[in-house]
């Protein structure tokens, strides 16, 4: 590649940037004004049982140095975020920051291998049915993947746990990193075989890469790359492989995510969903703030990517 | 033709199956053609005829089902005749009921992978083709420069990305594109129609194949385009001197181009003889399909005197239910009392009139 073909893409990306940037904040004002509605508030989780009275909550609030309109609370959380200060949990006072990556690592393991997990099943079965068409092993194989994507994952999740951990004893109980169990790192397997084969993404793929490697196989220049005896695959990889499974990707990591905050309580894994489970419960302000804009970040990153392989394969778009 | 034909297709039976009709659609029926060395057979005819297909079915690029279901391609390369579809016995049962083929078995999969078996070495490499509409013809996302490239490493022996590269653009500058080696580096949709196909082109014959097929390589491109492309295939011909299959509806480019031609129509050859005489011999030695055709296109006589053109009468034929007898008849505008019987219910065979002119019709039976 010349340089010249990495200006488009330099391009992309600083578009891309700076919608990310205008979302985070548009992310974080809508969860603040949620929070700030739903009932219940952090302070009073803190002073549970102790019959708080309005002075003790007001001391608190003091104490925390929180002022009390919401805007300027807001104003407050978004100028210390400007600068990397995500504040401190209410539960835990641990710095929010730290945390939030810190989990959030654990996170993108279970979503990056449950993807993994999801593309292996899913894209032999759609490149086999996209040039076989419909026969005797592409059709029954196909309907398994609409079948297993139909489970739900808190579902396969606990008949997992029962089979594999409770019944046979296969895999170690407590989450790897803890664990001084030879195999503990089976135990990673587990999580992320469910979420990879339950978050539904299996059918999609499956759907999706068929119809679109199926369409351009059709191609005429599909047809003369067979001419010219090329490998038809070379040929037809950029516009029915590479495009159509970005897209995916980048369209399902939301539901990914989600599906991550039910593995990860069923599976005790220390991610972002589980972290975020209980900051809801305990109205952890910080924390939920934290994990929406992490979230978030997680989102713009797959459709980042998804917009730099469209950018970066399709020589039309880098004209526009 | 005294020394074997390069190309030699027998009775090439192309069908496919039309699942709202219920019924075959044949496309080519019962084909026969020779190519010698070093010669240009030019196959006219309207759309639907055939060309196309027969053309595919030599490239083993039918797709549709069933495709291809009987026949023989004959292809010699180095002394060695080869046919390209071998074993197709072994892969297609014809159940055949009063001379009609009523249903087809084949084994698709086991068909297609003796077909890549038996093209892979003829593909590209011996057999080049080029297409119409080159602009769809070409990878939109690869350079057009290393589409020619890939060729040229996968079929000649410079193997190597730079002598690829050099090579590429010597074969652009070959079909005439100007500052080649600033082409090389262009995608397909930065250039015009023309470039393309000249593009097309260039890679059909990086490959320096001992056969090019041309399927309708001036369709889908501007006027005056087209008269270029025609003109590089000429100069091309009489440099490289390249045996030449050309595909195309237009009788000027075939007229321009072609030493012999073959005319079909619904699906069979009609007439195949040498161009001088098909083209421009008198109408009373022609297949009454070629004089139609030929009178249905403007000349300048036409143009001057203002006189009005001749469409051929009657529709293109129907290829699911052929009839018994002449294709032609229906619209035949020189049936006979004497022949007519025959017309309507036996197809003639192709009878050569003069020597290396052969016509299929009860016109020329004494």
């Amino acid at each position: 590649m010349k340089l010249a073909s990495y200006r488009p893409i330099a391009l992309v990306l600083a578009r891309e940037l700076l919608i990310t940037g205008l979302l985070l904040f548009g992310v974080s004002l809508v969860v603040f004004t949620i929070l700030y509605l739903a009932p219940g508030d952090p302070f009073s989780l803190l002073l549970e049982g102790q019959m708080p009275t309005e002075e003790a909550r007001a001391g608190i609030r003091e104490a925390m140095g929180v002022p009390k309109a919401w805007y300027a609370q807001y104003l407050s959380w978004l100028g210390h975020m400007l600068r990397g200060d995500f504040g401190t949990s209410v539960r835990t006072g641990l710095p929010v920051l730290a945390e939030t990556l810190r989990v959030g690592f654990n996170t993108l393991v279970l979503t990056l291998g449950s993807m993994l997990v999801t593309l292996l099943i899913a894209v032999p079965i759609a490149l086999y049915a996209a040039v076989r068409g419909t026969n005797w092993l592409s059709w029954p194989l196909t309907m398994l993947a609409y079948l297993v994507s139909a489970l739900p994952v808190f579902w396969l999740g606990y008949i997992v746990l029962y089979v594999f951990m409770h019944k046979f004893g296969l895999f170690p109980l407590a989450f790897g990193f803890a664990s001084s169990q030879k195999l503990s790192w089976l135990y990673f397997l587990l999580p992320v075989l469910v979420l990879g084969v339950g978050s539904g993404t299996i059918s999609e793929v499956v759907r999706y890469l068929r119809e679109e490697m199926g369409r351009v196989m059709e191609e005429d220049y599909i047809r003369t790359a067979r001419a010219k005896g090329a490998s038809v695959w070379r040929h037809a990889f950029k516009e029915g492989f590479l495009i159509p499974v970005t897209e995916i990707i980048a369209a399902k990591i939301p539901f990914i995510l989600g599906g991550a905050v039910i593995v990860e309580q069923v599976f005790n894994w220390p991610g972002m969903g589980r972290m975020a489970w209980q900051a809801a419960q305990d109205r952890d302000f910080p924390v939920i703030m934290g994990i929406a804009i992490l979230a978030a970040v997680f989102v713009r990153c797959g459709t980042l990517l998804q917009r730099v392989v469209y950018v970066a394969v399709n020589p039309r778009a880098s004209k526009e | 033709m005294t020394s074997t034909p390069l190309l030699n297709i027998e009775g090439l039976r192309t069908y496919f199956y039309s699942r709202s009709k219920q019924a075959f659609i044949r496309s080519v029926d019962n084909v026969s053609l020779a190519i010698a060395r070093g010669e240009t057979l030019g196959v006219v005819g309207e759309s639907g005829s055939g060309k196309s297909v027969t053309a595919l079915s030599v490239m083993g690029l039918i797709t549709a089902a069933p495709g291809v279901i009987s026949g023989r391609i004959e292809f010699t390369s180095g002394g060695v005749a080869r046919n390209l579809l071998e074993n197709l016995d072994r892969y297609v049962q014809l159940t055949e009921e009063h001379g009609r083929i009523m249903g087809v078995a084949k084994d698709a999969a086991g068909w297609r992978k003796n077909a890549e078996h038996l093209l892979g070495r003829v593909r590209g490499k011996e057999i080049g083709m080029i297409f119409q509409n080159p602009k769809a013809a070409l990878n939109p996302f690869t350079t057009v420069g290393k589409q020619i490239a890939e060729v040229v490493q996968l079929h000649t022996s410079h193997k190597g990305v730079g002598e690829a590269r050099e090579r590429a653009i010597h074969w652009l500058e070959r079909v005439k594109i100007d500052s080649p080696r600033l082409r090389y580096d262009n995608h397909p949709f930065g250039l015009s129609g023309g470039m393309c196909q000249r593009a097309m082109i260039a890679m059909a014959l990086s490959s320096e194949p001992s056969l090019l097929i041309a399927d309708e390589p001036t369709t889908g491109l501007d006027a005056t385009i087209q008269s270029k492309i025609v003109d590089l295939l000429a100069e091309l011909k009489q440099d490289i001197g390249i045996t030449t299959m050309l595909i195309s509806h237009d009788i000027s480019v075939i007229k321009r181009l072609s030493d012999r031609v073959a005319v079909m129509y619904g699906g069979t050859v009609v007439e195949n003889g040498p161009a001088a005489e098909i083209l421009a011999g008198d109408a009373a030695s022609r297949h009454p399909y070629t004089a139609a055709l030929l009178a249905s296109i403007p000349n300048e006589t036409h143009v001057r005197e203002k006189t009005p053109l001749l469409a051929i009468e009657g529709e293109v034929l129907d290829t699911i239910n052929t009839p018994a007898g002449c294709r032609f008849y229906a619209r035949c505008n020189r049936v006979t009392d004497k022949i007519r019987q025959q017309c309507e219910r036996c197809e003639p065979d192709l009878r050569e009139i003069e020597p290396g002119h052969r016509v299929r019709c009860w016109l020329y039976f004494d």
